[in-house]
């Protein structure tokens, strides 16, 4: 079923590789390089799943997450992120990603464009 | 500078480098992936290339950095025609930023006398400098196209040369993160960006072996990061 995915991706180059990969998939992905357009698009059209890099300019992907959340209606979307920091066990331990809705963490380097594919298949189909 | 102060600050630019250098390795393999499966893998291929040779350059420019660290009270400054040396970056760095939609513009108002100082360090930091703004531009210029100028323009002092975009603050944000290079703190998480400014770091050391430090600076109404250059006397009276 084709969805709307929400992809946060600063660097021009990844932002076209990941929507590219997604689109393939059959989902209509918006994508933005900055927290600030992201919320304002989310407000006109809600995503199905949001892809999101932490390194932001201006704002960073937490700030953006913790926005996010403070809205009702946003609270239930679930979120991937795939991002160039690694994955502080501790954090995870601690509640804090699954607090900001995050589904899945995804280490960039070591995330294949076909492994990213099919962890967002995946949360697709528990969440339709 | 003390000893220990020193090796902290080379190894935070070692930390930041590396970081910098990752950015190209992991659009390299991911376009490699995706040219796998491509209908038309050439326009992939090409960005796999683009790539390559604008992290080649950065590498070989902090190379270069060191050299002449080293070399530094012996290093031999020459006449250097600036818009020659700008010409000569523009075309380097006008692949990169085509694959990042910049729109990379020449701009020298006038004809200058030659510059003094080391020809390939001033081609290496203008390139390094551009690449980060160009990978800099692309994440902050929203929906309106991103310019970037290699400009020359006569100061004061003598001949300013350097990079210029059309967004506000950018070089202000760039040069205090290059500068926090030094590893003064460590960079909390809502600190966080998305390029390291290695590059701002290379071009600078680069330039402090010429004798020009790299400032915020304004050329026409762009800001951006440049050096004053002296002239050379000698051949102003030919």
């Amino acid at each position: 079923m084709s969805s709307h995915i929400l992809l946060l991706e600063p660097d021009a180059i990844l932002g076209r590789t990941y929507q590219s990969i997604l689109a393939k998939g059959g989902h209509d992905v918006r994508w933005f390089r900055g927290a600030g357009p992201a919320i304002a698009s989310i407000d006109k059209d809600l995503p199905d799943l949001i892809v999101i890099e932490l390194q932001l300019p201006k704002h960073n992907g937490v700030e953006f997450l913790y926005e996010l959340r403070s809205y009702q209606d946003l609270v239930k979307i679930p979120v991937v992120v795939l991002s160039n920091i690694p994955p502080v066990l501790k954090a995870f331990r601690a509640g804090l990603w699954e607090n900001l809705g995050v589904v899945a963490y995804h280490y960039k380097p070591l995330t294949k464009l076909a492994d990213l594919s099919r962890s967002v298949e995946r949360i697709m189909a528990s969440t339709s | 500078m003390t000893n220990r102060r020193q090796h902290f600050a080379d190894e935070r630019l070692l930390q930041l480098l590396a970081e910098q250098i990752k950015l190209p390795l992991l659009q390299i393999a991911r376009q490699a992936e995706l040219a796998r499966s491509a209908k038309r893998p050439h326009e992939h291929i090409n960005t796999i290339e683009d790539t390559a040779d604008s992290s080649l350059k950065l590498l070989d420019s902090y190379l270069l950095s060191l050299r002449l660290a080293r070399v530094n009270a012996s290093i031999q400054l020459e006449p250097v025609s600036v818009a020659a040396v700008l010409s000569e970056t523009a075309q380097s760095l006008s692949n990169l930023a085509r694959q990042y939609d910049c729109k990379l513009e020449l701009h020298i108002s006038g004809r200058y006398e030659p510059i003094m100082a080391h020809r390939a360090g001033l081609e290496a930091a203008l390139t390094s400098l551009g690449y980060v703004f160009i990978e800099a531009q692309s994440t902050l210029s929203g929906d309106s196209p991103a310019i970037i100028k290699l400009a020359a323009h006569r100061g004061r002092t003598g001949i300013v040369a350097g990079m210029f975009a059309n967004i506000d603050g950018l070089s202000t944000d760039m040069y205090r993160r290059a500068r926090h290079l030094f590893g003064q703190a460590h960079q909390p998480l809502n600190h966080l960006t998305a390029n390291s400014g290695a590059g701002v770091f290379v071009a600078d050391s680069l330039l402090s072996s010429m004798s020009a430090r790299l400032r915020v600076a304004h050329h026409q109404k762009l800001s951006g990061l440049a050096a004053t250059f002296t002239t050379s006397s000698q051949l102003n009276l030919v």
